[in-house]
């Protein structure tokens, strides 16, 4: 790694950042403009979460408050936990855990970096990753590794089984930095008894792992109080999604990033219903409106990303679809599966509930709900098995009236690429043309995002969509 | 003069195998070492492990496959598609990694656009990543699914007794496989290592009587062989991803600078050393052992046990350099090839770090460049 780069620790380069984002609410036009002026570099960033007023500043603020947290928990004498992001930090925030997202954070190096997590990539591989290890977690995981980050007390991932590569980046880690290491582990099948238990059972042992980590029990009543507030979130997020149904769709692009960020950082703390809150008030007036969520362009076509955005550089990808007058109906990331949404009498025995009525419930409740997490849910078995990736996508892309669905993911994933060609013919037989992307969501060496636009440009046009 | 167990290895289609299929006798195939082949045997089913050799394309793999996945399933599937496994009564595939898991999904769709591809015996045994109480329950119920999926496809019963025969016939072999080990122990050893390959190889595909038999009898030729020329060679350890083929064994000792002493391989004898207990009930104690095993780096969090694993054999065999290769896009093996480089050159064992294409002697110069450079690194 370039000597510069070892100069500031990479969570308190993106804190800093986000700080004096999160100032910006504060400022007057002229000052904003200025300001821009600075920020040659992720002013594409800035300008597109500008664009969603409130609701923006809102989600920067929330960023900021996420690293807030990590740059002082030691110093607030709480524990870091390294996580993935298809695992709930809800019962980390009940126990006052602090949890550091991977993935998000590599993600965020994407947007507002130019030189994006290149060399914390890079890095990753000369300690002894893979280079076609996942991007998503080698990014951030070669900055910790490098000791630029603060420090990690321990990790936990729930992808054995589910995605190995995920699993196995937390696993390195764990032997790398010397630190203890919890998995779920999760069975091929989704929603009959037998796994519930097994899952359950499994999230049990997390509880004595993260007491025995901290040194401190459970408390029955935070945890409800958590709940409680992951059930009003799930609310305001079924409600949000609902208008997905709407043509046009009144919900910005953004909005679908919003939506599992939030979820990510911060499901069940009150800064992740506040955002909601904004976002719910924002597409309810734009449908009262029949406005369309795009900025200064009419909805002419409606995708479906069945696995994830993409992230780099400078949110060039959603600033480019709502150019194209393109409406985003969602990814893998933006469904839960509660059982209160439109979509869940679909799949029925593989969402969740929240009953926060005794111990046992609660932590059912919370089992279920990590159950149906992203990929955690859709990908553990075979793609064309009930409830699963195929069946899902073909159900939501139906639900949103979607015009085509689109695959992005990173060459790391090995579980989707596995299979993503005879997943793509089956989507297409069910009437969705569909476009697979070959670059990689978190680095833009692979596959430059103009390549990726003149790939996306070719097939909306051949296939008649645009 | 190359053994019996080197022609076995060198092809699917073996001699063995089509003499059983002769006698009207199943065949099934398994994807991953977790797979307690026993329960095969005692139904009176050959269990042989799916290879990727005498593959000739990749234009089936690929079409269904996407292109950042192991070219060893691929080579499966270019095999299947072409017909190659058609002689197959049955298929059980593992999530051994994912894109071995993938295959399950890809050689089923596969069979939609080539006829008579897939077997009618086609199973996905689920196998934790974990061995803590209520894994091992839910390995012991999938185990007995797969049983019971065996019972009624092949019309038999498989009973407590004739599993318990079959275990001891399997431990008959693992015994005899130590023994070979315990010949590479040896300060001259008396056979080369793409022949010791060779014999663990044919213990996956051949019926497991006639390999004990064939075994013990190669073990007493061996005492009484000369021992091979090893003055000046180095020993060496081969550890990492799949390898089915004797090829880069092969390639490693065409240098007559180097004998391979032992591995660590998926195809190899890591699995076998322990017996299975023969006491209590047959399925708890195969799914125990097999899952116990945390040979593999699919058991996550078990490094530790690993490099002990790997510890124990260079001090055992002598070993003076490891080679760990990995597949590309292996992440298990490749990034945990990372930390044994890190951990073992500690110790001061030397250590080379090499990613390569499944198949046979494909980059043979790149591969065979680099390590002719280790070797006069450990010269």
């Amino acid at each position: 790694m370039r000597p510069e780069i070892k100069e500031y620790n990479f969570d308190w380069m993106l804190g800093s950042l986000l700080k004096t984002a999160a100032n910006i609410g504060n400022c007057s036009e002229k000052e904003i403009k200025t300001l821009l002026n600075y920020v040659p570099y992720y002013k594409g960033t800035l300008e597109v979460l500008l664009r969603e007023g409130e609701v923006g500043t809102c989600f920067i603020r929330l960023l900021d408050k996420y690293f807030d947290n990590i740059l002082n928990a030691h110093q607030n004498r709480k524990k870091i936990v390294g996580i993935t992001f298809c695992l709930s930090p809800t019962l980390f925030h009940a126990m006052d855990i602090v949890p550091v997202t991977l993935e998000v954070m590599t993600g965020l190096c994407g947007l507002l970096w130019k030189r994006g997590a290149y060399d914390y990539l890079d890095h990753g591989v000369e300690l002894g990753f893979t280079e076609t290890s996942c991007s998503s977690q080698r990014g951030s995981l070669g900055a910790y590794l490098a000791g630029l980050g603060e420090e990690i007390d321990f990790l936990v991932c729930d992808t054995p089984g589910v995605c190995d590569t995920n699993a196995n980046a937390f696993a390195f880690a764990s032997e790398f930095m010397e630190k203890p290491f919890f998995q779920l582990n999760y069975p091929y099948i989704i929603g009959d008894e037998k796994t519930k238990k097994y899952q359950l059972d499994d999230y049990k042992d997390l509880i004595v792992f993260l007491e025995e980590q901290t040194g401190t029990k459970l408390d029955q009543d935070r945890l409800r109080e958590v709940l409680q507030e992951v059930d009003v979130q799930d609310d305001l997020l079924a409600e949000i999604e609902d208008f997905y149904c709407l043509i046009p769709s009144p919900i910005p692009i953004l909005f679908n990033l919003f939506m599992y960020m939030g979820r990510f950082l911060f499901s069940g703390m009150p800064e992740y219903t506040e955002l909601l809150t904004l976002m719910l008030e924002k597409v309810q007036d734009n449908a009262k409106n029949g406005l369309s969520g795009l900025h200064q362009t009419q909805e002419k076509a409606r995708i479906f990303m069945c696995y994830i955005d993409h992230y780099t550089l400078d949110m060039k990808f959603f600033d480019w679809i709502n150019q194209q007058g393109i409406a985003h109906l969602g990814a893998i990331l933006s469904r839960n599966f509660r059982d209160n949404t439109r979509y869940a009498p679909d799949f029925q025995k593989s969402t969740y509930g929240i009953d926060t009525s005794s111990l046992e419930t609660m932590l059912t409740s919370m089992s279920e709900m990590n159950a149906t997490l992203p990929m955690v849910r859709s990908i553990r078995g075979p793609f064309d098995q009930p409830n699963m990736w195929l069946e899902e996508s073909i159900s939501l892309a139906r639900m949103y009236q979607a015009d085509c669905v689109i695959y992005n993911g990173t060459p790391g994933c090995r579980n989707t690429w596995g299979m993503v060609k005879p997943f793509a013919k089956e989507v297409e037989k069910a009437g969705f043309p569909v476009h697979i992307m070959y670059g990689d969501a978190f680095d833009d060496r692979v596959e430059s995002w103009e390549s990726s636009v003149n790939r996306l440009q070719e097939f909306f046009s051949i296939r008649g969509i645009l | 003069m190359k053994s019996e167990f080197y022609e076995i290895a060198s092809q699917i289609n073996h001699p063995g195998l089509q003499a059983w299929k002769t006698e009207g006798k199943p065949v099934v195939a398994y994807s991953c070492s977790y797979v307690p082949a026993e329960i095969f045997h005692a139904a009176g089913i050959l269990p042989m492990r799916l290879r990727g050799i005498e593959t000739d394309g990749m234009e089936i793999g690929d079409a269904y496959f996407g292109p950042y996945i192991c070219s060893f399933p691929k080579c499966i599937l270019q095999l299947a598609g072409h017909g190659k496994y058609s002689l197959l009564d049955g298929v059980v595939i593992t999530p051994g990694c994912d894109s071995m898991r993938r295959l399950y999904d890809c050689w089923q769709k596969a069979g939609e656009d080539h006829q008579g591809i897939v077997p009618n015996f086609f199973h996905y045994l689920d196998v934790p990543h974990k061995t803590v109480h209520h894994r091992i329950d839910w390995f012991v119920d999938r185990v007995t699914d797969l049983k019971s999926a065996l019972e009624q496809q092949f019309s038999v019963q498989i009973g407590g007794e004739a599993l318990h025969q079959s275990i001891t016939v399997y431990n008959t072999g693992r015994k005899l496989l130590q023994e070979l080990e315990t010949l590479r122990q040896q300060e001259a050893v008396p056979l080369t290592g793409s022949e010791a390959f060779a014999v663990v190889v044919a213990s996956t595909v051949m019926p497991r009587d006639d390999f004990n038999k064939a075994l013990s009898h190669y073990l007493k030729t061996l005492k009484h062989n000369p021992t091979i020329e090893h003055q000046g060679k180095k020993r060496l350890m081969v550890v990492g991803s799949i390898s089915d083929d004797m090829d880069l064994v092969s390639l490693i000792e065409s240098t007559n600078r180097a004998v391979v002493v032992a591995d660590n391989l998926c195809f190899g004898v890591r699995h076998d050393k322990s017996d299975i207990p023969l006491n209590g009930d047959p399925v708890r104690a195969l799914a125990e052992s097999y899952l116990g095993e945390s040979t593999c780096p699919r058991m996550f969090g078990q490094y530790k046990k690993r490099l002990e694993i790997l510890k124990e054999k260079i001090a055992a065999h002598r070993v003076e350099g490891v080679i760990l290769q990995n597949i590309r896009f292996c992440d298990l093996h490749g990034s945990e090839n990372g930390l044994f480089e890190r951990d073992l050159e500690q110790m001061g064992v030397a250590c080379l770090k090499l990613e390569r294409e499944y198949g046979p002697l494909t980059e043979t110069g790149r591969m065979k460049m680099r390590i002719d450079a280790f070797l006069e690194r450990l010269a």
